[in-house]
């Protein structure tokens, strides 16, 4: 066992400090539940079953956001590099809509498909789609000479170049790619939801909000944090193993 | 810069073929109207708005925002990265902090907030600020250790102090990295600051937006859309072009 370093000691002493103030009253305010109150609320809507049901919603409009948007992607990244035609066409309408901030799109985005399902998925897939296309283009770019050179020399053809020589080349650029979608897309699922909708996570923090439930509402922050930690953590362990070639030359 | 021109303009001609092409479907009815008007009738929607100068308060009020709290997050990110970067005790004291305070969605944050600091913007400012932090802290952090070695013994011969090294050494040498970070962040910081005047209903162009759709004044909406991604492509080409000139001296010797 190491002994904690000073850092845990900070954490621990701001986290007394919280339960102290709430406790204590020097914080007089129905806004400042102290921490242990917090993770109560925590348990209890996880016990009824409330914030399961909703995370579980939300997962599910994360990555079918996720996969669509990844999807897309990597084949627009794929056409793009391989084809500079393509890129030379539509790369001015790319770059124009990559600086719109993403809660912005959402109340175009309901009028054309209303506040459900549909719309919350497409905001996720915009918001994928733009890292994932960036890391797919240096991918290509990435990929070594000589290998394309060789798969010309067998006689190997244009579409089977792209498949079995750059697609997993240019894998690791893909997934770290995907990697910071990922982060993006559990915040934009959220904000999606506290925008429009009574579905999800987002939804419920809104609503605990205008109910003044304010245990609540830390739980559903505390809850987020640790899914989107977990998430990545589960996504770098993916990774490790999707690719594992890639970290054993030494990157 | 005809070069420039010359390389974009396929790119502005599918633009442009692209909106005639949503002119004519709205026009032969296969886009309702009261989902997408003709792009030509947000195009002078959007004229009016500009021309009248309306487009104004509401801009410089986002815009704010984004300043305010980008600068101040900027700021703290720099300090407390290079503190961590360059003496192991801060870091030790603030890493677990960071690692537990960087995956909370600082989206999420905008209702605590709420009701502590308000709907004003304070609470705007707030949630940008938090934002902008971590991306520049970590990327600050990563400069500021990957300092030559040889440069800081070579500062230390030279008989440095503390101050002088970090001033003239670490942060010059940090920058690259810096900079990127507060790229990043600076998009981030319009994403929250949109976000956060659309959820306390008031202030600027998220709310403008989020307003006009509600109130189903669907021309307004479009063209204040345009106007904030607007806001988006000149606040990123701008920070792009002095970063460009901040590291003038690295493409030198890449």
């Amino acid at each position: 066992m190491r002994r904690p370093s000073s850092g845990v000691w900070l954490v621990l002493g701001l986290l007394a400090l919280w339960e102290a103030s709430a406790r204590l009253g020097w914080v007089d305010s129905t806004n400042w539940p102290p921490v242990t109150e917090v993770v109560g609320a925590l348990v209890r809507d996880s016990v009824t079953g409330e914030l399961p049901l909703r995370v579980g919603g939300s997962l599910y409009r994360m990555f079918a956001g996720l996969l669509a948007g990844g999807l897309a992607g990597v084949v627009v990244g794929l056409g793009f590099a391989l084809v500079p035609m393509l890129a030379r066409l539509f790369g001015v309408v790319v770059e124009l809509l990559r600086p719109i901030p993403v809660p912005a799109v959402i109340p175009p985005l309901v009028l054309f498909l209303g506040l459900d399902d549909p719309m919350k998925i497409t905001v996720v897939a915009l918001t994928v789609f733009f890292p994932v296309l960036t890391n797919t283009l240096q991918g290509v770019r990435a990929v070594e000479a000589e290998a394309l050179a060789m798969g010309r020399t067998f006689g190997i053809g244009a579409w089977r170049r792209a498949v079995f020589i750059v697609l997993p080349a240019c894998l690791p650029y893909i997934l770290a790619g995907l990697r910071v979608a990922l982060g993006l897309a559990l915040v934009v699922t959220v904000v999606a939801e506290m925008i429009a909708g009574e579905q999800g996570v987002g939804n419920y923090l809104v609503v605990m909000q205008f109910a003044g439930r304010a245990p609540e509402m830390y739980a559903t922050v505390l809850l987020l944090a640790a899914l989107g930690y977990a998430l990545n953590r589960g996504f770098v362990a993916l990774e490790h193993r999707a690719i594992r070639w890639w970290f054993a030359m030494g990157r | 810069m005809a070069e420039r021109l010359r390389a974009i303009l396929p790119g502005l001609a599918v633009l442009a073929l692209l909106l005639a092409g949503l002119e004519w479907a709205v026009e032969a009815g296969l886009i309702r109207r009261v989902l997408l008007p003709p792009p030509s009738v947000i195009g002078t929607t959007l004229w009016d708005l500009l021309a009248s100068g309306e487009f104004i308060a509401p801009l410089l009020a986002t815009l704010r925002l984004v300043f305010a709290g980008f600068a101040i997050g900027s700021v703290i990110g720099v300090v407390l990265g290079t503190a961590m970067g360059w003496w192991p005790a801060a870091f030790r004291l603030f890493e677990p902090l960071v690692e537990l305070l960087r995956p909370i969605p600082k989206s999420a944050l905008v209702p605590p907030l709420m009701l502590f600091l308000g709907i004003g913007d304070t609470m705007k400012i707030t949630s940008v600020t938090l934002v902008v932090i971590f991306p520049v802290l970590l990327n600050t952090l990563q400069g500021v250790r990957g300092v030559d070695r040889v440069m800081l013994d070579a500062a230390r011969t030279h008989g440095w102090g503390t101050a002088h090294t970090l001033w003239h050494l670490v942060l010059p040498a940090a920058l690259p990295f810096i900079l990127a970070g507060m790229r990043i962040s600076l998009g981030l910081a319009l994403v929250l600051a949109v976000l956060a005047e659309m959820l306390a209903g008031q202030g600027g162009l998220g709310f403008l937006i989020l307003d006009m759709q509600r109130s189903f004044l669907i021309r307004q909406m479009y063209a204040w859309l345009v106007i904030l991604a607007l806001l988006g492509l000149v606040l990123n080409g701008v920070f792009v072009a002095l970063e460009r000139r901040a590291l003038h001296w690295q493409n030198r010797n890449p």
